[in-house]
């Protein structure tokens, strides 16, 4: 485990390739790359803006004086760009095997560095949202807090980005031997997406009398719930019911190492079949 | 990870070892029941699995030294590839352990890694590096590469996939063939290209071997495994069969595919005469029906 780690670490390099490659082909591609790649969420975001903000009122859930400090829209943007990332992993985490498989079969290099270059590419592509999440602060008057950019940024990243590597260790091993994985997961994705609460505050979904107590557990049990609640947190850092409850930040601490161990042990018990498979 | 061992300090020991290596492959394999299995039983080998199994490579035992150059030669389908796979350590062996000794070349499949939206420049320093060379010995070496793989410069910076195959492989050729690693594997990759382009590839393979490099070679020509290679393992039925000179290993191999020839020939020839018996037959029987 050590020494595989170890061998990974060693090809850090061939991983800053396959990310620059992959980066450079996708913005190239077309002289507009990153305007394209940022206008479908800021797209979504508009609509959503208006049908959960305008229509049907999701804003309520947001307390009065958050209003101040960036209201509805800025919570919907600071959710939504690093969900978008997470999309995007969740997307090309099934390929992140077979797209290589010649190189694979060619090349003599720790597995695990292919799913780690596509997670990596993610990465790159999330720093890239800052420059547009900044401008929303700005022109919507966000603050942030030092609570927000000491803890909750960091620890969200972190915990984004290991669930993410975990989950794609684990997609794109399965996935060369089961390749209907790919299709169960467009589905899971969208789930998902309202199940981790992107669009409306999780206050909303745990102070309402309707929904029964079981089912807010098992809400609150999704690790990617607390990780998007911090990432929003940043932002909204002085409000209690926009800052994870204390079994959501259990649950995405714990559920995102566990991801990654659970992901890493599949990928290395498939490795032999996989390999065959290619 | 084995550190590559270059020059003195091996010279004695060999470069490439194999113990009792084997791999299997599933046949036939319920997707379903197989991902369980793995996740149940794990490496265990499932006793009701067992007429399912294939092994296309089973205890093979071989040591290879410096500067030898080895031909495998056997039928396709034996498993020459699969245990080329197994050198160049792409492939998990399921029984026994192969060790290698320094840095592999693989010319297994030339346009591994080139990606079709970059440039053949790019695409040079992309693979190259992704194969341990510095982008200075690229810098160095990348009008070599180009004018050895016969691109022509307008077209170096167009991206490859407006690229002919052939010159996809030749540029495959060109950038692998600059590497210094101590083990070359090829797999048939000499059957590429035009005539004019293979004599500049067997060149090139010679100045490699002069070098005392090892080169396990994969090839149904018997001119090329003559030309480059002093000893010959012929593979048959997923075994090791011989381990002698190449030119013992090919008389044994082709002593083999004429057996097999005549075998089919009498085989044909005795279909044919059943055939032609009961068609005899049939006149006989219903002539008056069939006029």
């Amino acid at each position: 485990m050590a020494s595989r780690a170890l061998a990974v670490w060693e090809h850090r390099k061939v991983v800053g390739l396959l990310v620059r490659r992959d980066l450079k082909v996708k913005y190239q591609q077309s002289v507009l790359g990153y305007a394209w790649t940022m206008l479908e969420p800021l797209a979504l975001t508009m609509v959503y803006f208006f049908v959960f903000g305008v229509i049907l009122n999701a804003n309520r859930g947001l307390p009065e004086e958050a209003m101040a400090q960036g209201g509805f829209l800025l919570f919907l943007v600071a959710g939504i760009l690093p969900w978008n990332t997470f999309g995007a992993i969740m997307s090309e985490a099934p390929r992140a095997m077979i797209t290589h498989s010649k190189l694979i079969t060619t090349m003599k290099v720790p597995r695990e560095i292919f799913p780690l270059a596509t997670v990596g590419t993610k990465f790159v592509e999330y720093l890239l949202t800052w420059p547009v999440l900044i401008v929303f602060v700005i022109v919507l008057g966000g603050r942030p807090s030092w609570e927000g950019v000491l803890v909750w940024l960091p620890l969200a990243i972190v915990l984004q980005f290991t669930f993410g590597l975990g989950l794609t260790l684990f997609l794109s091993a399965v996935n060369v031997l089961l390749r209907d994985v790919e299709r169960l997961v467009r589905i899971v994705t969208r789930l998902l997406f309202y199940g981790s609460a992107i669009l409306f505050p999780a206050a909303m979904v745990l102070d309402s009398a309707e929904v029964p107590a079981w089912a807010k557990t098992a809400f609150q049990l999704n690790p990617l719930l607390g990780i998007f609640e911090m990432h929003r947190s940043v932002w909204f850092a002085n409000f209690e019911e926009l800052t994870p409850t204390t079994v959501a930040l259990a649950a995405s601490v714990i559920g995102s190492i566990l991801m990654l161990v659970i992901g890493y042990w599949t990928f290395r018990r498939l490795e032999m079949s996989v390999l065959k498979e290619l | 990870m084995a550190h590559p061992t270059y020059g003195a300090g091996l010279t004695t020991g060999p470069v490439i070892e194999a113990k009792g290596l084997g791999v299997k492959f599933a046949v036939n394999r319920r997707r379903k029941r197989s991902l369980r299995e793995m996740f149940i039983h794990g490496n265990k080998r499932d006793p009701n699995a067992e007429g399912d199994e294939f092994w296309p490579l089973r205890d093979v035992t071989f040591e290879i030294g410096k500067g030898e150059c080895v031909g495998i030669v056997g039928k396709n389908g034996t498993g020459k590839s699969t245990l080329l796979k197994l050198i160049a350590g792409v492939l998990i062996p399921d029984e026994g352990e192969v060790h290698v000794h320094g840095k592999v070349a693989p010319l297994l499949e030339l346009r591994a890694g080139f990606n079709d939206n970059l440039t053949g420049r790019e695409n040079v320093y992309l693979v190259g590096s992704l194969h341990g060379m510095t982008e200075k010995q690229i810098d160095e070496r990348f009008d070599e590469i180009v004018d050895f793989a016969e691109i022509k410069s307008r077209f170096v910076d167009t991206p490859v996939r407006h690229y002919s195959s052939g010159m996809k492989v030749r540029l495959g050729f060109a950038l692998i063939s600059q590497l210094e690693h101590p083990i070359m594997l090829v797999d048939e990759v000499l059957a590429v290209g035009d005539k004019a382009f293979k004599r500049k590839c067997y060149e090139a393979i010679d100045r490699m071997l002069a070098n005392q490099r090892t080169m396990v070679l994969v090839s149904h020509n018997e001119k090329d495994l003559r030309r480059f290679c002093n000893r010959g393992l012929y593979i048959k039925g997923g075994g090791l069969a011989l381990d002698t000179d190449i030119d013992a290993a090919l008389a044994a191999y082709n002593e083999d595919t004429k057996l097999e020839i005549d075998e089919r020939k009498k085989r044909d020839a005795a279909k044919k005469k059943r055939a032609e018996q009961a068609e005899q037959d049939g006149a006989d029987g219903d002539g008056g029906q069939a006029a």
